[in-house]
């Protein structure tokens, strides 16, 4: 009778240890592709294989977080932060902060702190219409700091609500700014605008020939003028980033697939060159040249299908190699044995980054 | 044993709840048959041969009451094992079309009418094609798959931009509107914001049809970012879809679909259909889309024969 009562209690013991450890070794089995991105401060500090110079400024879930000698910082709260540029005096920044039904371009220092709000895109309080909103996106500063470019929805026509790209002088209000593009009715507009010393690029989203919506960069001289279009229809590309020296273009091209390509190509102030594609193997958004020329920074997923994470190209992995001329008489040597390819630097593992955000970096 | 049953218990659940449901087909009159292209034998076709599956997406909010929902999305899915083909076909909610439960209507009314029995008979009797099993599942089913899997990773083709995108899903107010704007590029999506890029219409010169596409690009997402979850995912992902889901697929049939959905990787082996004009046009009763038949059934049944 004991011996029985011995056994079974015996049994129950096995069998709760047993049903306990199946379940949390099968709860260990999971795949990782719902794991939530963590904090970049998180993982600070933290010995980082590689650090990038200057200060790179980068969003995650609405906080706009710094990287600079390999440690992040969060400057803000997540509070809908995003698309940070930098005022050409490098003091600062320009943000876009997102509410849910408009958003607003601010100056922030550089500790994320607003000194001063530039746009006023809420719908007046008496207004209950929804859309008498506006959205301010993808804001930059002129070279010499007096007018502030941006994506503005207007004008909009009932549901025909597309961005437009605007200059107006910083800290004006909207009615003493210039509308610079006609946008394509029913296609999301002009966005992305970049101010260059001969006039501004920006991305204009219309209908291609075979009916597709595709993006294409523009660059024009004139306000409300088409200008002309840097690319085709069929690369279908988008978010320019000039070089810092000016004579050259990174953007984002997709040849109406759901891929995406890195792209270069050299700009002479109104045409783009030849394109050249480094990185064509992953999802790649947000291109960003380093001020010192060093590289390009962008957005990837660190693993397929995952969220997007900082990688840095090398200078070396795009730009050609230096042929050294022989000089007359010199005797012929054996050729150097090819260098290895540069491959891009994975920065981060599990951050989450808003790949709909450029990437501000200064020096 | 008893912790794997334990920790599969959510997935069995869902299994029990939502899969191998009994579909009632309404039954087409005489006059059906004699309208239907290619009448076909209701018999399944198993998963070793080629199968057509029937996606039914559906607002399910508190506008309307439960199963008198209308379909939002209706795709016919075609696989081919054999040469791993997958072949999608939108087909546009406000499609006007005989009903299999009478008279004519919007096909997105179909299922509101009969639930997925008439949804498949509707489409079946349509456009020709015999369909083996649907699946269903509601807004917050979507958000809820999408989220559950980690999100997925989209080119949004262009900025989706809505001044009066409705907010059903978490408002108290179902008639109520909010802005949606989704911008344009390579980029992670949560299920929230993959949901306001396949719904939004008012944003899109080809409104439904434009609205399709992207629908056709999500889904192929979801089944690329499926492709990395390991059956131990299931009873998380079960319990996060709760009701949200309904399919006439067995879960037996489901087991044998795993790994056939992992074997598919060549995008270019994935042919998307979108039915715009000429296929169709504007123009029909109460604000409804005309079918050409003459270009449709032919159509159809090069892909779906």
């Amino acid at each position: 009778m004991i011996a029985r009562y011995v056994l079974g209690v015996s049994l129950a013991v096995v069998m709760l240890v047993f049903g306990t450890t199946t379940y949390l070794f099968l709860g260990t089995r999971t795949s990782h592709v719902a794991e939530i991105p963590q904090k970049p401060t998180v993982a600070t500090p933290r010995a980082q294989a590689f650090s990038m110079s200057g200060t790179l400024y980068i969003i995650q879930n609405g906080a706009l977080y710094s990287l600079s000698a390999g440690r992040f910082h969060q400057l803000t709260p997540e509070a809908g932060w995003t698309m940070p540029s930098m005022l050409p005096n490098g003091t600062g920044l320009v943000a876009v902060r997102r509410f849910a039904a408009y958003s607003d371009v601010y100056i922030l220092n550089r500790f994320g702190q607003t000194t001063k709000r530039l746009t006023s895109n809420v719908a007046p309080a008496r207004n209950t219409d929804i859309g008498a909103n506006h959205w301010s996106f993808y804001p930059r500063v002129s070279a010499d700091g007096k007018t502030l470019w941006m994506s503005y929805d207007q004008p909009k026509y009932g549901y025909d609500v597309v961005m437009s790209v605007w200059a107006l002088p910083m800290g004006a209000p909207i009615r003493q700014g210039k509308l610079w593009t006609n946008a394509a009715d029913y296609s999301g507009g002009d966005v992305q605008p970049i101010p260059v010393r001969t006039g501004m690029i920006y991305t204009k989203y219309s209908y291609g020939p075979d009916d597709k919506l595709v993006g294409q960069l523009w660059f024009t001289n004139r306000a409300y003028s088409a200008g002309r279009a840097l690319t085709t229809p069929g690369e279908d590309c988008r978010s320019p980033a000039v070089s810092p020296s000016g004579t050259q273009i990174a953007m984002i091209c997709t040849y109406e697939k759901q891929i995406s390509y890195l792209m270069i190509a050299s700009w002479n102030g109104t045409t783009l060159g030849a394109r050249k594609g480094i990185i064509t193997n992953q999802l790649v958004a947000q291109p960003a040249w380093a001020p010192d020329d060093s590289g390009i920074a962008y957005l990837a997923p660190g693993a397929p299908a995952g969220p997007f994470q900082l990688w840095f190209l090398p200078k070396a992995g795009y730009a050609p190699a230096p042929t050294p001329s022989p000089s007359p008489g010199a005797s012929p040597v054996a050729s150097p044995s090819p260098a290895a390819p540069v491959k891009p630097v994975q920065v981060t593992t599990n951050n989450g980054f808003d790949a709909t955000s450029p990437l501000a970096w200064s020096s | 044993m008893a912790g794997g049953l334990a920790y599969f218990l959510p997935a069995a659940q869902l299994a029990i709840e939502s899969t191998g449901q009994v579909i009632s087909q309404a039954t087409p009159s005489p006059t059906d048959l004699l309208l239907s292209p290619q009448p076909q034998s209701p018999s399944a076709i198993p998963v070793a041969g080629s199968f057509t599956v029937l996606l039914l997406g559906s607002d399910d909010d508190s506008k309307f009451r439960a199963d008198h929902v209308l379909t939002q999305s209706m795709i016919l899915i075609r696989v081919v094992p054999s040469t791993k083909q997958v072949t999608m076909l939108s087909i546009p909610r406000d499609l006007y079309v005989h009903l299999s439960t009478g008279g004519f209507a919007k096909i997105d009314g179909a299922y509101s009418y009969g639930g997925p029995g008439a949804a498949m008979a509707t489409v079946s009797q349509d456009f020709g094609v015999h369909i083996n099993d649907y699946i269903w599942v509601g807004l917050l089913g979507l958000i809820k798959v999408i989220d559950a899997i980690g999100g997925i990773d989209v080119v949004t083709s262009h900025p989706v931009i809505d001044d009066y995108y409705p907010a059903d899903v978490f408002s108290r107010y179902p008639y109520s509107y909010e802005r949606v704007a989704v911008l344009a590029g390579p980029q992670h999506l949560d299920g929230i914001h993959a949901m306001q890029y396949v719904r939004s219409r008012h944003g899109d010169l080809q409104s439904d049809f434009g609205r399709s596409q992207r629908q056709q690009q999500v889904l192929l997402a979801i089944r690329q970012k499926s492709k990395l979850l390991s059956p131990e995912d299931l009873p998380a992902i079960a319990s996060a879809i709760g009701g949200e889901l309904k399919t006439s697929i067995g879960i037996s049939e489901v087991a044998a679909l795993l790994p056939l959905a992992a074997s598919f990787d060549n995008p270019d082996q994935i042919r998307q259909i979108v039915l715009l004009p000429p296929y169709t046009h504007g123009g029909g009763p109460g604000g409804s889309v005309t079918a050409n038949w003459d270009l449709i059934l032919p159509l159809v049944h090069q892909y779906f024969p």
